[in-house]
């Protein structure tokens, strides 16, 4: 397969996946603050094709659940009364993209419930949150990306453009963000910072403060790039028409920064959506009620839950396609450049 | 020996480095945290001011960042107000635990990669190399929280391991080797997670590197001396293979530091991590800047012994170092 | 009659050690002294390292000279500063030895070729365009070829796109750094007269850099030899030919790949 497929391949994935979450309101069945107090913690449901009787149902359908005799939280299929679902139903009114309000849904049903990843402690919908949630962490890696990249890319640029003793300072302060490790980094970042905001300052807040932990890699690989444009001679003869710094900057030099941009894009963005996780997953993120996967795996702290109701564990696992496509992209962006040293670049480890 | 003077300054300076940094981040924060300290109850306002005066808040940056290094030098690392007692014995217990947690994991790690690594590069391209490769690619697809609150989940649905603290409550009436055995099934669980989520990275890089060694021409012409393959693979390409895998060794360090923080909290080792967490959300300003600290500490130890080690390790390092 | 450039006694110095203010310097330019009359060819030969580019570079006003005087047409362009060179710029102009380093890669031969007038802002888009299209007639390049990107040319038509955004300013003077050194022969002959019938059609003044003594007599009506930073010996074509003076004349005489046909005579020690 050709360079260039593999490249438009993974895009498809990564485009395919984001386009899930970006239309979350479709995809989820229900609102995902919508409570059920008296049914909490109900297992994922199965769907069935064919019933009690053996007979085959046209539509895939589900069974509600009762609570089981003499159990306070053992749920046990309902078979008397088969609930079929339903695709593209009314459901809950959303906004599409926040502007096209809507109240279409992928799939749903009448007179009944259906979860299928279960519920939480107040009864809300499980795949709902984790669309939703989706929206949150994506937004958040995303966004953290390219703060990290615009920044590292003024740093990397003013550093190996001017040279002396700026270009000195800023690749020691450089080195000393990439030596130490990114959780830290993240934390020590986050401690100082005021702790009992509201949601969207506290999104913003770790927005800015992942952006600010990973600039250093990108600058250094932007600087390289500078370095080595700078002496070429077509800069050179700009010069000697009377072109300016900066107009050397944005016309000859940035252009040759943007594939290790994108290279770095592709291999950061992953790492923050993670980095948000693992940040309101400690309390340090995104708070409730608004829902980030971080968050929504925050309940897994308590023994109970660790033990009794597994299904919560299963927002961790919606990061795992999005990781695979941008490993896929970025090994892609790669061979493309540097068809050898692949093994170097594409350093997993979050640091 | 300059080598290792050099290094150690390098040390040196990454460690103010991080001092200022987790300094002036302290010390540029919106919002007074001595304001803060003035609102919780458990502190009384004599306690507060008397604080304000020690830590000379009044005088410029410089000053109080010199005044709070010589209080460092001299172990003196603040107090805790959660735990109302000086921050350096805190730091100490739980910095015993992380260390014992790190180091048996990296050794683990290593000990299960090297021979892993040098197999694959063996049989480089064939099944096993592939099936290998396809694992190792799947397993760096799983981040490290999802890799350790899956294996959490596991060990408390099959009781397998003990999930939770150093040792278990009735430990003071085992007897010796019992204490040992129940030590270590508790050190299991966080191992396991923190191996198995730094194992991939390594083994690729051990693959890759001895690979790369064994296409050298010195080692064909090594073979066609007849030296045997396992001396081949282990003497000469290892060897060869080491600078790199050393430069790894110490640049895992780091990263296993970010991985044990992480692991120490969801499975409840009480290690730097959890008490780290903890400081943030009680807003305990010493014991994070301490704990940040100490864990820098054990980075740069980790770089410097890497380093010792090259320089041990490989001789073109110890002929240019000598001809500087 | 002044002469349209005149260097007098330029100097300049690279600090040789790692920190800036190392004692030792190496003197890249070490009392260089010249002067090119309107409309004429001067060559400067040397070989490598003997100061040629950066002296180049010195009157293209690309490096500053640490001391020495660039004069163009009576005016000091060493003591300049930025403003006012942006609007000497335009008279003198570089031609590089390294097309493939010269051109932009990702641009096409019309951004390149227009490129000046972008920078200068002069005239509207697409009078731009018409004005870069002239240029590449002029210099032989075939006008379907304006969108393709330098890879797609071959050695000799990129360092004619090269000459082409040169004169695109409508330059005095054009300075040509071993301009046709990484040339074929056979190319080499080509772009030499392209170079002749661009200077008697534009009124061009050439400062042609060389390591190729053949080359500099073919071009040149004067020829001055650079030593390890210093003119060694200047003076008319014919005469240096017939009899060389300094040691360093002699040794790029001896180096020289040629015989020289247009003299008539066999030059070869």
């Amino acid at each position: 397969m050709t360079q260039r497929r593999k490249l438009t391949n993974w895009l498809i994935v990564l485009v395919a996946l984001h386009g899930i979450i970006a239309a979350a309101g479709f995809f989820a069945p229900y609102d995902p603050v919508e409570q059920d107090r008296g049914r909490p913690y109900l297992p994922p449901m199965h769907l069935h094709m064919v019933d009690g009787q053996g007979h085959l149902h046209v539509r895939p359908f589900f069974y509600p659940l009762r609570l089981r005799e003499g159990s306070f939280d053992q749920y046990e299929e309902d078979t008397a009364g088969a609930v079929p679902l339903r695709l593209f139903t009314r459901g809950a009114a959303y906004r599409l993209l926040g502007l096209i309000p809507s109240r279409l849904h992928l799939f749903g049903a009448v007179g009944a419930r259906i979860h299928l990843l279960g519920t939480d402690a107040y009864g809300r919908d499980q795949l709902s949150r984790i669309l939703y949630g989706g929206q949150v962490s994506l937004l958040a890696g995303l966004l953290g990306a390219t703060v990290t990249l615009l920044l590292g890319a003024l740093i990397g640029m003013a550093a190996g453009y001017y040279s002396g003793w700026r270009d000195e300072l800023l690749m020691r302060v450089a080195e000393l963000f990439l030596a130490l490790p990114w959780l830290y980094l993240l934390f020590a970042l986050r401690a100082f910072l005021p702790l009992a905001v509201s949601p969207l300052e506290a999104f913003l807040l770790v927005v800015v403060v992942i952006g600010m932990v990973g600039w250093a890699r990108p600058a250094r690989l932007v600087r390289g790039v500078v370095l080595s444009v700078k002496e070429r001679d077509f800069v050179r003869a700009a010069r000697g028409f009377g072109a300016s710094d900066f107009y050397l900057l944005r016309h000859h030099i940035f252009p040759e920064t943007a594939s290790v941009l994108l290279t770095q894009a592709a291999i950061l963005v992953p790492q923050f959506i993670l980095a948000e996780m693992t940040l309101s997953f400690l309390g340090l993120g995104v708070p409730e009620p608004m829902s980030s996967w971080g968050n929504l795996l925050a309940t897994l702290q308590q023994y109970s839950v660790l033990v009794s109701y597994w299904w919560m564990y299963l927002p961790a696992l919606a990061i795992v396609p999005f990781f695979l496509g941008y490993l896929g992209l970025a090994s892609a962006l790669q061979q493309r450049t540097t068809p050898y040293k692949l093994e170097e670049k594409t350093g997993w480890n979050p640091s | 020996m300059r080598y290792f003077l050099r290094r150690t300054l390098h040390a040196v300076f990454l460690l103010f480095g991080v001092s200022l940094l987790t300094f002036l981040f302290s010390a540029l924060t919106p919002g007074n945290y001595f304001d803060e300290m003035r609102l919780n109850p458990q502190i009384s306002p004599e306690t507060v001011s008397a604080l304000r005066i020690q830590y000379q808040l009044d005088r410029p940056l410089p000053v109080r960042y010199a005044h709070w290094l010589n209080a460092v030098a001299h172990g003196e690392l603040g107090f805790s107000f959660a735990y109302n007692s000086p921050v350096a014995p805190l730091l100490w217990v739980r910095a015993r635990n992380t260390l014992a947690l790190t180091v048996t994991a990296m050794l683990l790690a290593w000990l299960i990669a090297l021979p892993l690594g040098v197999w694959s590069a063996a049989r480089f391209g064939r099944a096993p190399d592939r099936v290998l490769s396809f694992t190792t690619a799947t397993l760096l697809v799983v981040p490290d929280l999802v890799l350790a609150l899956g294996l959490l989940i596991l060990a408390v649905r099959t009781g397998w391991f003990p999930t939770g603290g150093l040792v278990s409550v009735n430990f003071d009436e085992l007897s010796a080797p019992q204490k040992l055995r129940d030590l270590g099934f508790h050190l299991a669980l966080p191992v396991i997670a923190l191996v198995v989520a730094t194992l991939p990275m390594l083994v690729r890089h051990v693959r890759a590197s001895v690979a790369e060694a064994l296409d050298a021409p010195f080692l064909r012409a090594a073979l066609g001396h007849g030296i045997p393959r396992s001396k081949l693979l282990y003497g000469y390409a290892l060897r060869a293979a080491a600078n790199p895998l050393i430069s790894l060794f110490g640049f895992s360090a780091g990263t296993l530091l970010s991985g044990s923080l992480l692991v120490e909290v969801v499975m409840s080792w009480p290690g730097l991590g959890p008490l780290l967490l903890e400081s943030i959300l009680a807003r305990d300003l010493y014991v994070v800047i301490g704990g940040v600290l100490l864990s820098m500490l054990f980075l740069v130890g980790g770089n410097l012994f890497a380093d010792i080690l090259l320089y041990w390790a490989d001789p073109r390092i110890r002929t240019a170092a000598s001809a500087k | 009659m002044q002469p349209l450039l005149k260097v007098e006694n330029l100097l300049k110095h690279y600090a040789a050690g790692r920190s800036a203010r190392s004692k030792d310097k190496l003197a890249a330019l070490d009392g260089v002294s010249l002067s090119i009359p309107l409309g004429e060819t001067l060559a400067l030969v040397g070989e490598s390292g003997s100061g040629k580019s950066t002296l180049a570079l010195c009157i293209a006003c690309l490096e500053t000279p640490t001391s020495g005087s660039i004069s163009f047409e009576g005016i000091d362009v060493a003591t300049l500063d930025e403003n006012q060179l942006r609007l000497i710029r335009p008279q003198i102009q570089l031609v590089f030895q390294d097309p493939v380093s010269s051109l932009n890669p990702r641009w096409t031969a019309l951004e390149i070729v227009s490129e000046p007038f972008f920078v200068q802002r002069r005239f509207t888009n697409p009078d731009r365009a018409v004005k870069a299209l002239q240029l590449l007639d002029r210099v032989a390049i075939p006008r379907k070829m304006a969108g393709r990107r330098p890879d797609e040319f071959s050695g000799g038509q990129k360092q004619r796109l090269a000459i082409a955004r040169a004169l695109a300013l409508e330059p005095k003077l054009i300075i040509l750094d071993e301009a046709l050194s990484a040339l074929d022969c056979s190319v080499q002959a080509q772009i030499s007269n392209l170079l002749l019938e661009l200077q008697s059609s534009f009124g061009l003044t050439y400062l042609f850099i060389t390591h190729d003594f053949a080359m500099a007599a073919h071009l040149a009506d004067r020829i001055a030899v650079m030593d390890r930073g210093r003119i060694v010996e200047s003076c008319p074509t014919e005469n240096i030919l017939r009899s060389p003076n300094h040691e360093a004349t002699r040794a790029l005489l001896a180096a020289a790949p040629r015989f020289i046909e247009s003299t008539g005579e066999l030059v070869h020690a």
